[in-house]
């Protein structure tokens, strides 16, 4: 500091003259001074404002961007549901309406039989004879009233054979109504079997009505999604990030039943591939335990793919029943020889580990003990089941692995979304930070140089 | 199916990255050098110094490593001082076959009476370290069972090069105390100190004089 006094020996002298000389020195360059500061300014706030800008520009780009993303590949996704829906409806309509034709004339033979016998219980029974019009005719004859014996014996006896006709007619009617009676009980039956018919046609009718329902709701989603209105854009969105996390989540658990897996078949493959050396620094017999479970992983995204469920390979989805069935048989038959493997490496597993700790106690100089063979079973069962059942699971991993590669491009673009919003907002805070300094830095210039201004306006207020 | 160049380019190079990350096992693989002091009185700790080797050494090789009994007599830096060798197969059953082989080798060694008069450290040493350098691992454990005083025969000279222990973790097992060394706890100290200024001299990655023989298993862990 010291080698800037002009006089070393009076510092004071030498502080002030100098303070005095930088305040006359930057009074009289305070306009270019001014100008280059605000330059300045304007050069740094003006550059950070035009980056925030840009940035602001390139997520409203990104946004739309993903905002059709998301709308087209929900468009697509709700088209492939209502083909596969028309597919299903195609499906159920020959499965459950293929056999109508023959319910129908089922139906028809029935409600044929039933009109022959009602036919014939429809016959009218002959009524008595008419012996009351007779009487009538006799009694108004002339005399009649008389007490005429002639007349009196002749209704007498019309009397008679009217009750005798009677009596036949009621009978001959008992006998025609039980025959009635007879065909209409035999006619029960058949009523039921139409109404057995009947459910089964209703049922079938159902249930092809059930299939069909479901096409509506998706034409009702798939309008809503084409109208890409804010609500849709916000539920797709939010539907996304629900898959995203949940794939992730079940993906992660999936991890570890691979972990588990190789763990499981990583011992044994040693004594089966040489692992004398070694790739990437991992053994030979490692990565081939690692290669049976990618595979097994492999053949899941297959088996998926062939049952429908996912639609990862659009040459898959575009094959006929035949060949997607051919493909299933062969995956569900590599599928099964990968579990059986396993199965077999798990219970070579068990035994290499009693061998290792029968040598460790062997070589400890302890007598070799084992466990129960009851105890010994079940650890081998239990592994070889585990070793069987692991594969199958790990074969469903197709599903929330679709599921996240569906989900990951919107929620990832969202998230990249984000963080340039927030590199946006950091450089506008950045901009405006520095103007505020260079303003400041500016008023505490004009104070520095405060006396010589104050002079220079009362010379100029006294001329 | 046409292969556009690029693609062409990255399958090679990912060809060329898997070729040249293939390896063999040395660098992963552990050799271990046991040297067992058959001179004066410690010839008497050869059945617990088996004991030793056979409980802590032998179970903790995993396939890939090897193991080699060095006596130390009268002149060390003999090929027949080499009492047996171990290398273990990657097969894990070959590997157990292997492991009871070499116990019994070690009891026979146990129950065979033999002794020196000197006793030649240094040329086990160099012995071992010649062993081990040919093994090529990635990890060189020596172990000395001894109670590390030298005497060595006159007309013998022993010195050790530079880089003769480079890479080696030289561990002083079972030192048992001599009569002076009770009398005197200051010999025993100040020979292992001069024990360890010439390994570590000689280019030695550690030394350790203290290791309690139940920690062989994480002290060989601890080197991997």
């Amino acid at each position: 500091m010291s080698s800037f006094y002009i006089w070393p020996q009076m510092p004071f002298l030498s502080i002030a003259v100098l303070v005095i000389a930088s305040m006359i020195f930057l009074y009289l360059a305070r306009t270019p001074l001014h100008l280059a500061l605000d330059n300045l300014n304007e050069g740094i706030a003006g550059g950070l404002e035009k980056i925030a800008a840009w940035i602001k520009s390139v997520v409203v780009k990104m946004q739309e961007k993903n905002r059709k993303v998301l709308l087209e590949s929900n468009i697509a996704e709700s088209e492939q549901k209502i083909a596969q829906e028309f597919k299903r409806v195609e499906a159920s309509y020959t499965k459950h309406l293929a056999d109508y034709p023959a319910l129908h004339l089922k139906l028809d033979e029935n409600i044929t039989s039933i009109d022959v016998d009602f036919k014939e219980c429809g016959q009218v029974v002959p009524e008595a004879p008419g012996w009351n019009d007779a009487v009538e005719s006799i009694a108004s004859i002339k005399g009649s009233a008389s007490g005429d014996r002639v007349i009196e014996k002749m209704l007498k006896e019309l009397h008679k054979s009217a009750i005798d006709g009677e009596k036949t007619a009621i009978a001959e009617m008992q006998k025609i109504s039980s025959k009635r009676h007879k065909i209409l009980s035999a006619i029960a039956p058949t009523w039921k079997k139409i109404l057995k018919v009947m459910n089964e046609v209703d049922t079938k009718v159902s249930l092809v009505l059930e299939t069909s329902g479901k096409i509506e709701k998706y034409m009702k989603d798939y309008e809503k999604i084409r109208q890409g209105g804010e609500d849709s854009i916000d539920m797709l969105s939010s539907k996304a990030t629900k898959l995203f996390v949940f794939s992730i989540l079940v993906i992660t658990v999936a991890g570890f039943g691979a972990f588990v897996n190789f763990q499981l078949i990583a011992l044994p493959m040693s004594e089966l591939v040489p692992a004398g050396t070694r790739v990437l620094g991992m053994h030979v017999s490692d990565i081939s335990a690692l290669v049976i479970v990618t595979l097994e992983v492999v053949l899941g995204i297959f088996l998926m793919e062939a049952l429908g469920i996912t639609n990862i390979f659009p040459q898959v989805a575009s094959m006929t029943l035949g060949k997607r069935r051919i493909l299933l048989y062969a995956v569900l038959l590599g599928l099964f020889f990968l579990a059986s493997v396993e199965a077999a490496l798990a219970v070579l597993r068990e035994h290499i580990a009693a061998t290792n700790a029968a040598t460790t106690q062997a070589l400890a100089g302890q007598v070799a003990t084992t466990a129960s063979t009851e105890g010994s079973n079940i650890t081998v069962i239990g592994q070889a089941t585990l070793g069987f059942i692991l594969p199958w699971i790990l074969a469903m991993v197709a599903v929330p692995l679709e599921m996240l590669i569906e989900s990951s491009q919107h929620v990832l673009t969202k998230l990249m979304i984000l963080i340039i919003k927030l590199v946006g907002y950091i450089v506008s805070i950045i901009g405006h930070l520095l103007g505020t300094i260079m303003k400041t830095f500016i008023h505490i210039y004009d104070a520095y140089i405060i006396i010589p201004t104050q002079i220079e306006r009362l010379v100029k207020g006294k001329s | 199916m046409i292969i556009s160049k690029k693609i062409y380019t990255a399958m090679l190079i990912a060809l060329a990255t898997l070729i040249t990350g293939c390896s063999d096992n040395k660098e992963y693989e552990t050799a271990v050098c046991a040297l067992a002091d058959i001179s004066g009185t410690y010839a008497k700790e050869k059945k617990s110094m088996v004991k030793i080797i056979q409980a802590g050494v032998v179970p903790k090789l995993v396939p890939g490593d090897s193991l080699a009994l060095i006596t130390i007599d009268s002149n060390s830096y003999n090929d027949e001082n080499i009492k047996g060798k171990l290398k273990l197969d990657y097969r894990p059953s070959q590997a157990n076959q292997q492991r009871l082989k070499f116990a019994k080798v070690l009891d026979e060694f146990a129950d065979k009476k033999d002794g020196a008069k000197y006793t030649d450290i240094s040329g086990a040493m160099m012995l071992c370290s010649g062993h081990l350098k040919s093994t090529g691992a990635g990890t060189q454990i020596m172990f000395i069972f001894s109670d590390m005083k030298e005497e060595l025969k006159p007309g013998i000279v022993r010195s050790f090069n530079k880089d003769e222990f480079t890479n080696m973790d030289i561990v002083a097992m079972n030192v048992i105390k001599l009569n002076a060394d009770s009398a005197n706890p200051q010999v025993f100290r100040s020979r292992m100190k001069k024990w360890k200024t010439r390994v570590l001299k000689h280019s030695a990655k550690s030394w350790n004089g203290t290791l309690d023989p139940s920690e062989i298993g994480t002290y060989i862990d601890s080197k991997r």
